[in-house]
């Protein structure tokens, strides 16, 4: 016991003790608290203690109170859910996998939460639901919290990547007629798609492109196109290629339409694809909800993240209440064992990865390439924005409590096609390309 | 053998059926077994197929989601029961309010010259607007998605029954107002009793054009909904490029939309007249 | 005694071409008078403006006393064409006219009234018949039933036999006669054939051709009322009346082009023949 009964006139038990769990602390806060309640009187009440032993008063006590209530019901008040029934958008694309997979295999259930995920038709889409509030959270790609809140083609409103959903896990894919002209010094002229302007294949592809001399705005065309149209639009010839999220990559090998060029992976190995956006509003008005949902999320991917786990979660995901989309073609994306399209099949099991925790550094990396495309204009405080909204902090402090392995920093240098980016000199960086906007 | 001409044509469509069904058949077998597969990399591929699905396919497709109309697999997936409820319960909503606009509106409109000028306009800037461009437009207004879809639908159906309602009020015959005139019937009685009568077969028709219209923009309206809808049927059958399923959707949309035809058409015959 | 219906100086002009001007007559109470005129004259126009359906330019029109400012229960009118609403049977087309007339009546009222009066024109069974499913006679009258059903001051007809055949017509003008003479109605009526004015009509008003048309003479009937279809052309005066009115619209309508005012040269053309009665 760590409370001061030894104490003489008027002082108070206390219960400060950094060594209790947070369940004992609460059970020794509602102690004192009924003690004091019951036996108001300072000196008579540590009087008695003193005699008879704190147990033997606690038990008197029950007889008139209901002890063991009322601790179950301060613990329940600590981390009572505000919401317990969230909606919750997805794109149907395998970087959803966390969030989707948390659904049938029960992480959500786990957490006391019922979770909608409702399949939405495009990235427009989900930015318009969550900022009009139809959605809690959503399923983004990892650069939409950042333009959001910057309102970058939208009314601003601060909305913040708590946590990442995958890293690798796209590919470029290119029409098999391409067979022969797989340098990228070739493809002057050729149209390419891209799912949405702020994403990361947007800028992957640029980045790809730029470093073997192509100016993506002037050589290239770069369309914006929705993933499963990317499949027919490259059967039909619209298109030469993509950088697109899977199983459309994998799907267009299935259909015989294409093959796969070049793995995100080769070109940034742990680069951030999609994210759990959330609005800082519902953080702030709902702080347990979120924590649970967090948990959940969390839990989830580092449970994907492990390969054996990989078969079983893509036979919840396939179905169509999620991604709809036949079994083979999401086996071979998450077990990253394939058919390439060109009649060999590759063994590349870090294919798509799970990782959720969200590095300020990949949000500085971001807003760079941003700032360099001329899709933000403005002076911008890379790392103000960066830590404002990548939640690495508060990912941290909630991975650490139920458990999780997470990096002690927030920053770090990322290799990306063989060029080291350091997020403490940004504007250097953006600087250092000979293909830029800015 | 003489049959009845009717009986005659129909075999004949029958028979046309057939031939194309048949042709699309043999266009839709899949080719030869690829060359040099290797049978690991062939399990890899699935089973060989044509990128247009094959009749059969279709049926396949079709009796699948057939057997089970009324089944809830999930938030995301649903019977094609169900899927038909919710966007007839969509479309007649939104028709229901498009009417209860246009048609007063086109009385209006077709009894004030005044009122036809001022309007008019407004009316030609508005009509040809495509339900993809309201979309976004509404959806930052109107916030919610439900309420978004239902007013597309009736923004793009109203058109039709407005101005067939203030075609019809207009050009009800000169007689007929003469004769309401020189029996001092009021207002109320002359448009409930003489213009109603007297425009509705061309308001049905109005209606029926814009029940189509309505039916029509279903597909685009509830792609914002999901989760319902046999417009969002198709585009999560189209994520799935599952196009013997979208071809089936499509089969469904049109018979419905010929069966809604129908109806229209038998509303008109009753308030038809002849002369 | 003021007569029951006046005109007064009444014309019409579009711009500078004037159809009629100066046109005046009266009508006593339970007279039929008809207005006889080439096409052009502006004989339906007058008709309208009486009826309050059309404005003049100049003059005016008095019924019973008050000006004629709009159309009226009053005066009912019966279309050239029927101008029946084809969605309704005969009895609720009649039935129509009845509600507009007496709205507190009770459906029974209505009801019995509309009968009565398609009883008088002797479509007694016809009454569920739609207008497309009567022939063009008996859509007339339906139509003469409905005016009449209002009971109303006075009854305009315009050519209300013009699109019907020889032998119908016949009937109808028949009819016509019989319910006049059972209700007394004061009546103006537009044709132009001439044994149908001789037939029908107490007073016969003469047009002159237009432009600047007016009544060019006025015209007692001389055969008295009681006339009928079968006997009347026995009458030894009837085919002077019926010469005088022929060469009237033959050759002197044309040379009567200004009106013959107010006063109007009342003629008997049985004894006289008067050449020119132009003031």
């Amino acid at each position: 016991m760590a409370d001061s009964e030894s104490n003489d006139g008027g002082q108070r038990e206390e219960v400060n003790d950094e060594r209790l769990t947070d369940d004992a602390f609460i059970e020794r806060a509602v102690e004192l608290a009924i003690l004091h309640e019951m036996l108001p009187d300072g000196p008579s009440r540590r009087e008695l203690l003193r005699a008879v032993g704190k147990g033997a008063v606690l038990s008197a006590l029950t007889s008139f109170f209901p002890l063991g209530a009322a601790k179950a019901l301060a613990q329940e008040a600590k981390g009572a859910l505000e919401l317990k029934e969230l909606q919750l958008g997805f794109v149907p694309i395998t970087c959803a996998t966390p969030i989707i997979m948390a659904d049938p295999m029960g992480f959500y259930a786990k957490q006391g939460l019922k979770v909608n995920v409702v399949k939405t038709a495009g990235w427009a889409l989900i930015r318009d639901k969550v900022l009009n509030r139809e959605y809690h959270a959503s399923h983004m790609l990892s650069p939409m919290p950042l333009t959001i809140s910057l309102g970058a083609g939208s009314r601003p409103q601060a909305t913040y990547v708590a946590a990442i959903e995958n890293i690798n896990g796209q590919a470029i894919t290119l029409h098999l007629k391409h067979k022969e002209r797989r340098d990228p010094k070739q493809w002057k002229g050729m149209k390419f798609a891209v799912p949405f302007d702020y994403s990361m294949h947007n800028l992957l592809v640029r980045y790809y492109v730029a470093e073997h001399g192509i100016d993506p705005d002037k050589d290239i065309e770069i369309r914006v196109v929705p993933p499963p149209e990317m499949v027919a639009n490259l059967r039909a010839g619209n298109i030469d290629g993509y950088l697109g999220p899977e199983p459309f990559n994998q799907r267009a090998v299935y259909e015989e339409v294409g093959f796969i060029h070049l793995l995100s992976k080769e070109l940034w190995d742990g680069h951030p694809c999609c994210a759990l956006g959330v609005p800082a509003a519902f953080i702030q008005e709902n702080p347990n909800t979120f924590a649970a949902l967090f948990r959940a999320i969390a839990t989830a991917t580092v449970h994907a993240h492990k390969p054996e786990n990989r078969a079983e979660i893509a036979k919840a995901i396939a179905p169509a209440n999620y991604l709809n989309q036949p079994l083979p073609v999401v086996e071979q994306v998450l077990t990253g064992r394939f058919a390439d399209g060109l009649g060999k099949i590759q063994n590349v099991p870090g294919r798509a990865d799970f990782d959720p925790f969200p590095w300020h550094s990949m949000g500085v990396w971001i807003l760079t390439q941003l700032k360099r495309w001329g899709y933000l204009k403005q002076e911008i405080d890379y790392r103000g924005v960066a830590e404002q909204v990548f939640l690495a902090t508060d990912a941290r402090r909630r991975m650490i409590e139920i458990g999780l392995p997470v990096p002690k920093e927030s920053y770090m240098r990322h290799e990306v096609m063989g060029k080291t980016f350091d997020p403490a000199k940004p504007d250097d960086y953006v600087k250092s390309f000979a293909i830029r906007r800015s | 053998m003489q049959l009845a001409p009717g009986i005659r044509a129909a075999l004949a469509s029958l028979l046309l059926l057939a031939l194309v069904l048949g042709v699309w058949h043999l266009a839709t077998l899949p080719k030869a077994s690829r060359q040099n597969a290797d049978a690991d990399y062939a399990a890899l591929m699935g089973s060989p197929r044509s990128s247009l699905p094959a009749p059969l396919q279709i049926a396949q497709a079709a009796w699948l989601q057939l057997k089970s109309p009324f089944r809830n697999g999930g938030l995301n997936d649903k019977g094609i029961a169900i899927h038909l409820a919710w966007s007839l319960g969509r479309v007649l909503l939104g028709f229901a309010i498009a009417m209860l606009v246009a048609v007063p509106l086109g009385f209006l409109i077709g009894s004030s010259p005044f009122a036809y000028r001022s309007l008019n306009p407004f009316i030609q800037v508005l009509k040809p607007i495509s339900p993809l461009a309201w979309m976004p437009l509404a959806l930052y207004t109107i916030q919610d998605s439900s309420a978004c879809s239902i007013f597309v639908i009736s923004i793009c159906s109203a058109w039709p029954m407005l101005l067939n309602t203030a075609h019809g009020v207009g050009s009800v015959k000169r007689e007929w107002l003469d004769v309401a005139r020189t029996l001092e019937v009021s207002p109320w009685r002359k448009g409930f009793h003489l213009l109603l009568p007297a425009a509705a077969p061309t308001i049905l028709t109005g209606m029926r054009i814009s029940m189509g219209i309505a039916w029509l923009v279903i597909v685009a309206a509830e792609m914002l909904v999901g989760g319902t809808g046999i417009g969002y049927f198709v585009w999560n059958e189209w994520n799935n490029l599952s196009l013997a399923n979208v071809i089936f959707a499509i089969a469904v949309i049109g018979l419905t939309g010929m069966l809604l035809d129908l109806g229209f058409a038998g509303l008109g015959r009753l308030v038809a007249w002849q002369e | 005694m003021r007569p029951f219906v006046s005109v007064e100086e009444l014309g019409k002009s579009y711009g500078a071409l004037s159809v009629f001007e100066e046109v005046g007559f009266t009508i006593d109470k339970g007279e039929f008078v008809c207005l006889i005129g080439h096409s052009g004259c502006g004989k339906s126009t007058i008709l309208n403006v009486v009826a309050g359906l059309d404005r003049p330019s100049a003059g005016r029109v008095i019924v019973d006393g008050s000006q004629v400012r709009g159309p009226s229960l009053d005066r009912g009118v019966v279309f050239q064409s029927h101008a029946l609403l084809p969605w309704l049977p005969a009895l609720k087309n009649v039935a129509f006219a009845v509600r507009s007339r007496w709205p507190r009546w009770s459906d029974a009222q209505v009801v019995s009234q509309a009968q009565k009066y398609l009883d008088m024109v002797h479509l007694t069974g016809s009454e569920q018949k739609k207008p497309s499913e009567l022939s063009g006679g008996m859509k007339q009258r339906v139509g003469i039933a409905r005016a009449f059903a209002i009971q109303p001051k006075m009854l305009l007809l315009d050519e209300p036999f013009g699109a019907l055949d020889a032998l119908t017509r016949g009937v109808i003008q028949d009819e016509l006669l019989q319910i006049c003479a059972a209700t007394r109605q004061t009546v103006l009526m537009i044709t132009h054939d001439v044994d149908e004015a001789i037939l029908l009509a107490d007073r016969i008003l003469l047009m002159s051709n237009g432009p600047r048309a007016g009544i060019a003479e006025v015209v007692e009937n001389a055969l008295p009322r009681g006339r009928t279809r079968q006997t009347i052309h026995r009458d030894p005066r009837y085919y002077a009346l019926r010469n005088h009115l022929l060469d009237f619209l033959v050759t002197r309508s044309r040379r009567y082009r200004n009106g013959a005012g107010s006063e109007a040269a009342r003629t008997t053309p049985t004894e006289l023949l008067p050449e020119e009665s132009v003031p």
